[in-house]
Parts: C-alpha cells; sequence; structure tokens
C-alpha cells in the first residue's frame, strides 16, 4: 500500500466516522420528524422514526384556529414581528455602546463598565416583576407592537452582546482608527466605515444568538401578550398541551416542526459568518 | 483596581435594592395591601375582611356597555368549548364584550401571580384552589363572590364545597370542579393472569402473587410513584384511624402511625403488587402515562386523579380496557381518602365590573345553556344544575363521571391547603420523594422515613 492509497483509506475512514457522529447529532431531529406522524403511545414506545400506522392528524391538528383567533402562520408571523425589530436594535445598541466602551476614555467608565458586566450576573427571574410593574406603568403590557419585548433591546439591554462585540473590538487595531481620523473620518464615520466592516463576524453571530433566544422565548411573551390574536409561535405551540388530561404529542411536535423552519433556513444561510464570529472572539490578533 | 472592584459590587448590590424596593412600593400601590408576611395579612384581613359586608348593589346590569376579561389556562378542547361559550355569552348579552386570554398551564401560574401583584389580572380568573391562599390569604386580590349573590346561584354548591374556598372570612372562588384519587384497573391484564380486579386489598395482595406466578416477574398489578404512594399512604392511614391527616395547621400523626402507614407501602413492594421505585426509574419514561409498561398492560393499575382518566386510557395499545376500580373496604374501619377543589373560577377585587363578571360565571357555570356547551371541560361540574344538565343530555365522559361520582361518594376527608406546597411535592427534592423513594430504596428504616416526614410537613406548615 503506498501513501496515496493509504491516504485515500484514511480519508474514508475520517468520513465514516464523521458521518456516524453526524448522523448521531441529527438524530433527534429526524425522529422528531418521524414522531409528527404517530400516535401518542408509538412516541412513547418506539425509538425509530418509522411508524407502523402513520397518521396525518398532527399537521391537521396544527392547523387549528382556536376561534378564528390564531393559527400557526399567523402566530410566526407575530414572532417575527417582534423578532426583527428586536434583532436589529440590540445588533445597533450593542456596536455602540461596545465601540463606547472600547474606544473612548470617559469620566467613571471603569466603574461604568463593571455595572455593566454585573448585570451579566442577574437572572432574568429576578427582573420580572420589577419589569413588569415598570412596563404596566408606562401601559405597554399587551401592546399590540410588543414594546417590553422591543423596546429594551435599544438600549443594550443584552449585556452579553456588548461583552462579545467588546472581546471582539480589542482584537481590532487601533492603528485603524487613527488612519481613519487621519483620512478625515470622526467618530460615527470610523464607527460605520472602518470598524463595523471589520466587527461583521461577531455582529452576525450577536444578531444570530438575540434570533435564537427572542424566537424561543416564553416567559416573555407569556407575561406581555394577553391577547391570543397576538401571541407569537413560542406560546402556540404550547397551547394544547394539557397536562391534566393529556394531548396528542404529534400535534405539538408538528407545530414546532413548522415553527423552526426559518430559524433553520437562517441559520444555515448565516453558518459561515456564525462559526467565524463564535471563534473569532477568542483569539487576540 | 481593588477599589474598583469593591465599588462595582456596591454598585450592583444597590441596583438590586433599588429594583426590589421599586417591587415591593408598587404592589403596595397596585392593590390594597398585598405586602409579604401572614401576620400582616392575617391582620388586615381581621379589618376589613372579617365583618360580613352588605351586598354590594354594583348597579344590577345597567345595560352599560362594559368589556371585561377573561382568562384560563389548558388544552385544545378546552379553549374550544370556553370560546363557544364566551361567544353564546356575548350573544345573549350583546351590552357585554369579552376579552379572552387562554394557554397552556406552563408558566400561566408566574404569569397570573405577577399581574395579580401588579393590579392587572384579568376580571375573571380560572384559579387554582391554592392560589387563594397563596396570593389572596387576606382577600385582597380576588372579589368575595357573596357580595354578588344576587346574580350569581350559590345555592347550587354544597356549604362544606364552598367553605373550601373560603379564605379570611370571604368566598373567594366557585369551586368549578372537586377531584379526588381513585384506582384504576387494566381489566385486560387481570383477565390474563386470572384474577378478578380487586376490590379489596386482601385480592389485591392475591393479584400480586398471581401476577408473579402466571405472567412473570415483568407484570405488577398496580404502579405507584413516590407521590402516589404518599396519597395512598395517607388514604390508608386515614382509613385506619379515622382522622384527618392536618388539623389546625397542625400533623395529625404520630410517628408511630406513619411509621404503620410506611409499612403499608412496604408490604406493597414485597408482595409484588407495585414494582419498586428503582424498577418504575429503569423504565426511563417521565410519567406513567409515558410509560411503555402501562401502554403494554404490564402495570395493570394506577391510582390517578379521577379527572386524569382519559390520559391513562388513550395511552394504552389497543385492545386493552380500563376500569374505574372501587376503594378497598377493608383497609380500615373508616373511609379514607380526600377529595380537593381541582379548579376554580374567581373575580378579581380589581374589577370594575362585579356584577357583569358574575354574570358570565353564572352562564358557565350554573346555566342549562353555557353548562352544556363547557360540558366536562373543567371536570365533572360541581354545581348541581350543572351536572342534572350534563347528565340528562349525556355530555359527560363516562369513565371520569362514574370515577368521580365514585370519589364523592365515598371520600369524607378534606386536603389540606400545604399537602401540594412545592416543598414537599417537588419532584425530585421534596420531601415525600426523600421520604418514600429512600423507603423504597432501603436507605431509610420506617422510624427514619417517619421522622423525615413529620420534619419536612410539620416544616412547611409551620410556614
Amino acid at each position: 500500500m503506498n501513501y496515496t492509497q493509504l491516504q485515500k483509506v484514511g480519508t474514508v475512514v475520517k468520513y465514516i466516522i464523521l458521518i456516524l457522529v453526524g448522523f448521531i447529532m441529527v438524530y433527534p431531529l429526524i425522529w422528531m420528524v418521524g414522531a409528527t406522524f404517530k400516535t401518542n403511545n408509538e412516541i412513547f414506545s418506539n425509538l425509530t422514526p418509522f411508524t407502523a400506522h402513520p397518521t396525518l392528524d398532527g399537521y391537521k391538528n396544527a392547523m387549528n384556529d382556536y376561534g378564528g383567533k390564531i393559527n400557526i402562520f399567523k402566530a410566526m408571523l407575530n414572532t417575527y414581528s417582534y423578532v426583527l425589530p428586536k434583532v436589529i436594535f440590540t445588533v445597533i445598541s450593542a456596536t455602540v455602546t461596545a465601540y463606547g466602551f472600547g474606544r473612548f476614555k470617559f469620566i467613571g467608565k471603569g466603574v461604568l463598565f463593571s455595572v455593566l458586566m454585573a448585570t451579566l450576573f442577574l437572572p432574568q427571574v429576578v427582573m420580572n416583576v420589577p419589569q413588569f410593574i415598570l412596563y404596566n406603568k408606562f401601559n405597554w403590557v399587551d401592546s399590540d407592537l410588543y414594546l417590553p419585548l422591543i423596546i429594551p433591546s435599544l438600549f443594550a439591554f443584552d449585556t452579553y452582546f456588548v461583552f462579545m462585540i467588546i472581546q471582539f473590538l480589542r482584537g481590532i487595531p487601533r492603528e485603524l482608527d487613527e488612519a481613519a481620523t487621519i483620512d478625515g473620518c470622526n467618530a460615527i464615520q470610523t464607527l460605520i466605515l472602518v470598524i463595523c466592516p471589520m466587527l461583521k463576524p461577531a455582529i452576525v453571530s450577536c444578531a444570530l444568538f438575540q434570533f435564537m433566544w427572542s424566537s424561543n422565548d416564553y416567559m416573555g411573551p407569556l407575561l406581555y401578550v394577553k391577547t391570543p390574536e397576538n401571541y407569537p409561535a413560542a406560546i402556540f405551540v404550547r397551547l394544547s398541551m394539557d397536562a391534566d388530561t393529556g394531548f396528542e404529542w404529534n400535534r405539538v411536535l408538528a407545530v414546532s416542526l413548522i415553527s423552526i423552519i426559518p430559524s433553520l433556513v437562517v441559520f444555515f444561510c448565516a453558518q459561515k459568518q456564525f462559526i467565524e464570529g463564535v471563534s473569532a472572539g477568542s483569539v487576540k490578533g | 483596581m481593588r477599589m474598583k472592584k469593591v465599588l462595582a459590587g456596591i454598585m450592583s448590590v444597590s441596583m438590586l435594592a433599588a429594583l426590589t424596593a421599586c417591587g415591593t412600593k408598587t404592589t403596595d400601590e397596585g392593590t390594597t395591601t398585598t405586602a409579604g408576611g401572614n401576620d400582616a395579612a392575617a391582620t388586615t384581613a381581621a379589618a376589613d375582611g372579617g365583618a360580613a359586608e352588605p351586598v354590594e348593589t354594583a348597579a344590577p346590569a345597567s345595560g352599560e356597555d362594559v368589556t371585561i376579561k377573561f382568562s384560563w389556562w389548558g388544552g385544545d378542547s378546552r379553549h374550544e368549548a370556553t370560546q363557544n361559550a364566551v361567544n353564546a355569552f356575548m350573544e345573549k348579552n350583546p351590552n357585554i364584550k369579552v376579552d379572552v386570554n387562554f394557554g397552556a398551564w406552563s408558566g400561566w401560574e408566574d404569569s397570573m401571580s405577577t399581574s395579580f401583584y401588579a393590579g392587572t389580572a384579568p376580571d375573571v380568573n380560572q384559579i387554582n384552589w391554592n392560589w387563594i391562599t397563596n396570593y389572596s390569604s387576606d382577600g385582597s386580590i380576588f372579589l368575595d363572590m357573596n357580595k354578588v349573590s344576587n346574580t350569581f346561584d350559590l345555592t347550587q354548591y354544597s356549604q362544606a364545597a364552598l367553605d373550601q374556598c373560603t379564605t379570611a372570612g370571604e368566598l373567594q372562588a366557585i369551586p368549578v370542579s372537586m377531584t379526588g384519587r381513585i384506582f384504576y384497573w387494566n381489566e385486560s391484564t387481570f383477565a390474563n393472569a386470572g384474577v378478578a380486579v380487586p376490590t379489596s386489598l386482601e385480592e389485591l395482595y392475591a393479584a400480586g402473587e398471581a401476577f408473579k406466578t402466571n405472567l412473570g416477574d415483568d407484570y405488577y398489578p398496580l404502579a405507584l410513584g413516590e407521590y402516589d404512594r404518599m396519597i395512598l399512604m395517607v388514604y390508608y392511614l386515614e382509613s385506619v384511624y379515622g382522622k384527618a391527616w392536618v388539623v389546625d395547621g397542625q400533623l395529625n400523626y404520630t410517628a408511630e402511625e406513619i411509621a404503620k402507614g410506611l409499612e403499608f407501602i412496604d408490604s406493597l413492594e414485597e408482595k409484588h403488587v407495585t414494582p419498586t421505585i428503582a424498577t418504575i426509574l429503569g423504565d426511563g419514561a417521565e410519567s406513567l402515562d409515558k410509560n411503555p409498561k402501562w401502554m403494554e398492560g404490564k402495570y395493570a393499575g394506577i391510582f390517578e386523579w379521577d379527572s386524569s382518566a382519559s390520559k391513562f386510557n388513550s395511552a394504552l395499545n389497543e385492545g386493552q380496557t380500563l376500569v374505574v376500580g372501587d376503594y378497598f373496604k377493608d383497609m380500615g374501619d373508616y373511609q379514607g381518602g380526600y377529595s380537593k377543589v381541582s379548579l376554580a373560577f374567581a373575580i378579581t377585587e380589581t374589577t370594575p365590573y362585579p356584577t357583569e363578571c358574575a354574570m358570565l360565571m353564572q352562564y358557565l357555570l350554573n346555566d342549562p345553556e353555557g353548562t352544556a356547551i363547557m360540558a366536562s371541560e373543567r371536570g365533572i361540574p360541581l354545581s348541581a344544575a350543572a351536572k342534572e344538565n350534563c347528565l340528562s343530555q349525556g355530555l359527560l365522559n363516562e369513565m371520569v363521571a362514574e370515577a368521580n361520582g365514585k370519589v364523592l361518594d365515598w371520600v369524607q376527608f378534606p386536603l389540606d391547603t400545604q399537602f401540594e406546597n412545592s416543598k414537599l411535592k417537588g419532584n425530585p427534592d421534596g420531601v415525600y420523594y426523600d421520604a418514600l423513594g429512600g423507603l423504597s430504596y432501603d436507605e431509610y428504616d420506617y422510624a427514619t422515613a417517619a421522622q423525615i416526614l413529620i420534619d419536612g410537613i410539620s416544616d412547611v406548615l409551620a410556614g
């Protein structure tokens, strides 16, 4: 066996392992697709994605519209009508905040930064009641525009993203800023024309994370959306889940499957940038 | 650097403090006095709730256009039935618009409790029985239903049932249905084992033996999780000693008595009546209705809420029949077991339209038209009129109705409001799980497990 042959064998072995591990990772998703065609009985007793008695009830019931108030497509539309603004505002506010902390010196910067970081450790549960009362005072609860869900992201509420972008910003040489200044850029121009293009991987992963978290968020909408017509998908999926009398899992899985399709598409489109962004912050240039 | 850290620490603590302070303050403003401790609650109750107030004359159905909000949790069929009933109500009363807010149970209590405290809760709410003591122990959150008794017909309910919803001298909610634990048997498996469905403890022990010899070691006549065991043990103890589990906030049983109950539970395992906790956990299912051994009929019995019958029935493989069992008469000299309010409807104190809210409740719970639409979506109705109406029209799930009838005929003891406290019932950290799980694993002897129960329960009862 010569070197080329050895290499080929090596490649084959590598691919077999990769395919095997990949299959194991994807299996739950495949099973979920299969399970949408099963009855409850089979869902809990059958480990394979195949079914002996396929049924389309899950999908049929997924179209249930709760007295014309809300259906799955409206729910998905509702989800994106606050997730997209939230993502955009988060990206803008987090970038601006990070730029401020990363590049400028001002009085109290150290303290403010420490406070900002401290909020990173504040769990959401602690904030639920005070936030609710505050938004209630503003009359934002059950607002048709999802104000309590969107507005906080205008103020870099998700500290994690600020932190992430600051870390990334440290890897971008200051010489670039200086060159831009010499070329006549002011601070804002420097940010938009020079820094932002360099920050792209970090911004993409920040947007993706926010997209995923906000789409999956259950407690937020549950607290602030009280009109069935405005329910997002996260709530819609659970509407039929009655723990006391039992419910059809195939319907819940079918609804989940339909509602994650857009998220999957977004993820696949942004995959390359996303992976770069996650790993890039860790290496200092 | 150190200075900075200290500063940051102080800042974050003060921020937290500010947030909390904010919270309490507004809470106080939002509703009358919801603030904290039981003592405070008790005093306010004595001050403003204790004295019987005159029947409110809140402009009886003025005919003005009003909008009220109504919230509930549940599953698909409940959402549908309730919306239909609400629509029918609005047709009948064109001046009243009912906005609905419904969802699944998960997270619902958190969401509702937040709005109770903020004073923004809907006008009419489906509530869990323990919410009365948890959120309105001073009567400040829910309206005293006696104030709207002109509109809402209280005579359809037994005084005992209404008493269960009376706290701080106010009837804070109307119980929609009662539920209790009862045996269900998989008749098919019992037939295979060559024994009849047990009607006494003796027959159950015999069935355990028959299952083992005729069907195999995998087959058990009764499957009990930790919490099921706890409830069954209380049922047993109440049957033997004839006294309620908790009386006046004090555990009513001694360590020796509880040890006897634990011995009974242990005997079920020993006589091959019920699998060990280790076996059940080893099946890898989250709950018994999702357990393949239940579906196949290897576990042939459960001790469950009457309202859960359909869930367990539909989980079974084809060709198996589930039947409602009987309470065992040979457990002791008394009729043990308890029933509890499974759901209740309550009007919030903040509503500007109590009469209209009461009209809605009257329609949903007592009116022939409304109750026919609601049928048994919230269990077998407790209202006499509603039950009779649904029975005559054949609207109730037969098995659930049979089970509910048996429960209500048999049980005599009330449930302590703290029995389902999450510190006790919590899985897997609760006291019940610790004691009964440990017993099954042979980590504890009877005395130790009994002591764990006594300590844990007394702790919770002491508040």
